[in-house]
């Protein structure tokens, strides 16, 4: 089943986005402009475009660790100021969060983001709730948790699969599994390298994608979506992919696995490829695209840098809601 | 709907009838929690309540506490008022996470944009041979986090009282129901009433010293004050009844009046809340004090299962009397 051209191109822009917005972030970051940790989705942009396409504004997702590519996407999307999401990065006060979330609790429900959590699987028990709220009030939304390899360690993992799986809940798992969580290889971490085999028991539709070919993501994507707002209660995907970015340390994988991943299963220039046989298009059509959608992340990155930083006097402020007499 | 008709109710009847109310009052209302809904909860709180609304809005869990408080934190997410049940409190290291790094931070670190308007009922407290593992208290597990809201009533009225005003806030709380005070009856109001959170009762008013008290410490107190008063000493005994934020106001109001202070907590001594209070009315009442703090507290021991073990290690009236009686001599 192919993808018709135009939504291909979109979904190659899509991809460009997150790669580009990672590249410049990296880059600032490194120059010392952006605080604590990064987490780059470089290499996994097929899977985080793909869910991004089918989840609507009144849809909710719990980001992963690798996530700013789908925060960048969402906000752009459903309310086109993606530079929000570069400036809490940055810290700043015009931040979606006012700079007190950063790179790993950026949150915007608006746009359906129901914020990451940085101690891994959390949100796979509080995306339960959310749909379970859906599920009472009969609103067909899809509440989506997005998780990698290693959350599968966690007992979140098997709390939430099952009780998702008795209540017959509308939740979406979409298991990224790049192959490692930070040093630990997936089959050295888990009994299975493949996850599904570990979600099966719980008695959902367990789908496994290659996550580096965009035309599946998106149409696996699709089918799960569809089969939960039909009512059919959870659904796990695995995309199998593979991250860019090594350890803080440095590369730690062998050679020519890097150059694998890099050079013949890069999902970007898998999709090039794909438009560059299916349409007119040109390679130069492509690099246009590309060039766009660096000049558009290079003004985020000048919003998030002449933005104010947050007022000190803030941090304290909204640790309870009514304040301290919790009015 | 009157409140002012009064009449006799246990602690476990008070909080049943809270429930009852939030169920009847609001659809957004519901329970989830293991064994709370045709068997009515282990201490038989939730009795009844799910003939009345039905398996979806009291509903019974799996042993997933992690996935018990994810579910109440992400229905809170868009607009739900949970009432989760942890059966029993020393249960919580399960979903510590849960409520420290999720319900506790989402108003804050999400710069206010979700409302993590929960109620974490728990049976907390030793004294019937529960040993280890179902014994404990665990306020102090709890105050050192911020965002975290600590209810702990001591009478049924303040129990009913404080459920129904922890459900209508917007908080995250964690509700906790002392065990031995279960079975306590007292008046109860009829009807909806709130009783204000933040808000410390003055249990007993003295003028000679003052008590700091929560839960079956408060009748503690009481008891002790009871004795102490045929000895001309007229004792304050205050009962913190929020125990985070707490109302530090009333509490130095009344060190001010009398200069001295005794904090009785069941919880061990070293970083708890007697700790806490001991230093806080130090550092503001230092020159109206004419002793130092005493704290009546747990032994640094976990909760023994013989009861001759435990009654040696948890504080009772005697430690409270020795405490009054060591602040008075000094």
């Amino acid at each position: 089943m192919a993808l018709d051209i135009e939504t291909l191109v979109d979904l190659y822009r899509d991809m460009w986005l997150i790669r580009a917005f990672e590249f410049g972030l990296e880059r600032e970051f490194k120059k010392g402009n952006v605080p604590g940790m990064l987490h780059t989705g470089v290499g996994q942009e097929a899977t985080q475009a793909a869910l991004a396409a089918h989840l609507k504004a009144t849809d909710c997702f719990f980001p992963d660790h690798r996530c700013h590519g789908i925060n960048a996407l969402a906000q752009e999307k459903h309310q086109g100021d993606g530079e929000r999401i570069m400036a809490e990065l940055f810290g700043r006060a015009t931040g979606v969060c006012s700079g007190k979330g950063g790179s790993l609790h950026s949150a915007n429900p608006r746009v359906g983001n129901f914020g990451d959590n940085a101690v891994e699987g959390s949100y796979m028990a509080t995306v339960l709730g959310v749909a379970l709220a859906w599920q009472m009030r009969k609103q067909p939304n899809v509440a989506c948790c997005i998780i990698g390899d290693g959350t599968v360690g966690r007992g979140e993992f098997h709390e939430s699969l099952n009780m998702a799986a008795i209540w017959k809940l509308p939740v979406l798992y979409a298991c990224v599994n790049n192959g490692y969580a930070i040093s630990m290889p997936v089959g050295k971490g888990h009994a299975s390298a493949d996850i599904v085999d570990l979600a099966r028991g719980y008695g959902m539709p367990c789908v496994q994608v290659d996550g580096n070919e965009i035309e599946l993501a998106y149409a696996e994507v699709a089918r799960a979506v569809d089969s939960i707002r039909a009512g059919n209660g959870p659904y796990f995907l695995e995309f199998k992919t593979w991250r860019w970015q090594g350890l803080f340390s440095g590369e730690f994988r062998p050679a020519e696995e890097v150059r694998y991943w890099k050079e013949d299963r890069d999902p970007i220039r898998l999709a090039r490829q794909k438009i560059g046989a299916q349409s007119s298009l040109q390679a130069a059509d492509l690099d246009r695209i590309e060039a766009e959608v660096v000049q558009q992340i290079e003004t985020w990155i000048d919003f998030a840098k002449n933005s104010p930083m947050p007022d000190p006097a803030k941090a304290t402020a909204d640790v309870y809601v009514g304040g301290e007499e919790l009015r | 709907m009157s409140a002012t008709t009064v009449r006799t109710r246990t602690f476990v009847q008070a909080l049943n009838e809270a429930l009852d109310i939030s169920l009847a009052r609001d659809p957004n209302v519901y329970l989830l929690g293991e064994d709370i809904a045709e068997m009515g909860g282990d201490f038989g709180v939730t009795r009844g309540l799910w003939a009345k609304y039905g398996a979806e809005r009291v509903r019974d869990t799996p042993l997933s506490e992690a996935a018990i408080i994810g579910t109440a934190v992400g229905s809170a997410m868009v607009g739900l008022r949970p009432v989760a049940e942890i059966m029993f409190a020393d249960f919580l290291g399960e979903c510590y996470d849960q409520l420290v790094n999720n319900a506790a931070k989402m108003h804050y670190m999400f710069d206010g944009q979700f409302k993590a308007s929960i109620v974490v009922r728990t049976a907390c407290g030793g004294g019937f041979g529960g040993g280890p593992h179902h014994s404990q208290s665990v306020e102090g597990w709890f105050l050192n986090v911020p965002g975290m809201v600590i209810v702990a009533p001591a009478t049924p009225a303040d129990a009913k009282g404080l459920l129904l005003a922890s459900i209508e806030n917007d908080n995250p709380i964690l509700f906790l129901e002392h065990k031995a005070l279960y079975r306590l009856k007292g008046e109860v109001p009829e009807g909806h009433y709130t009783t204000p959170l933040r808000k410390a009762a003055i249990a007993r008013p003295g003028k000679d010293v003052t008590v700091v008290a929560t839960m079956k410490m408060v009748h503690e107190a009481l008891a002790a004050a009871s004795e102490l008063e045929q000895e001309g000493i007229d004792v304050e005994v205050i009962d913190l009844r929020t125990i985070r934020p707490y109302d530090a106001e009333t509490v130095l109001a009344s060190v001010h009046k009398t200069g001295r202070a005794v904090v009785a907590n069941e919880a061990p001594k070293l970083g708890g809340l007697a700790a806490e209070l001991s230093a806080t009315i130090s550092e503001e009442c230092f020159r109206a004090l004419k002793a130092p703090v005493v704290r009546v507290a747990g032994l640094d021991a976990p909760i023994p299962f013989s009861l001759v073990l435990e009654t040696y290690i948890l504080p009772g009236k005697k430690q409270v009397v020795e405490g009054i009686r060591s602040v008075l001599r000094a």
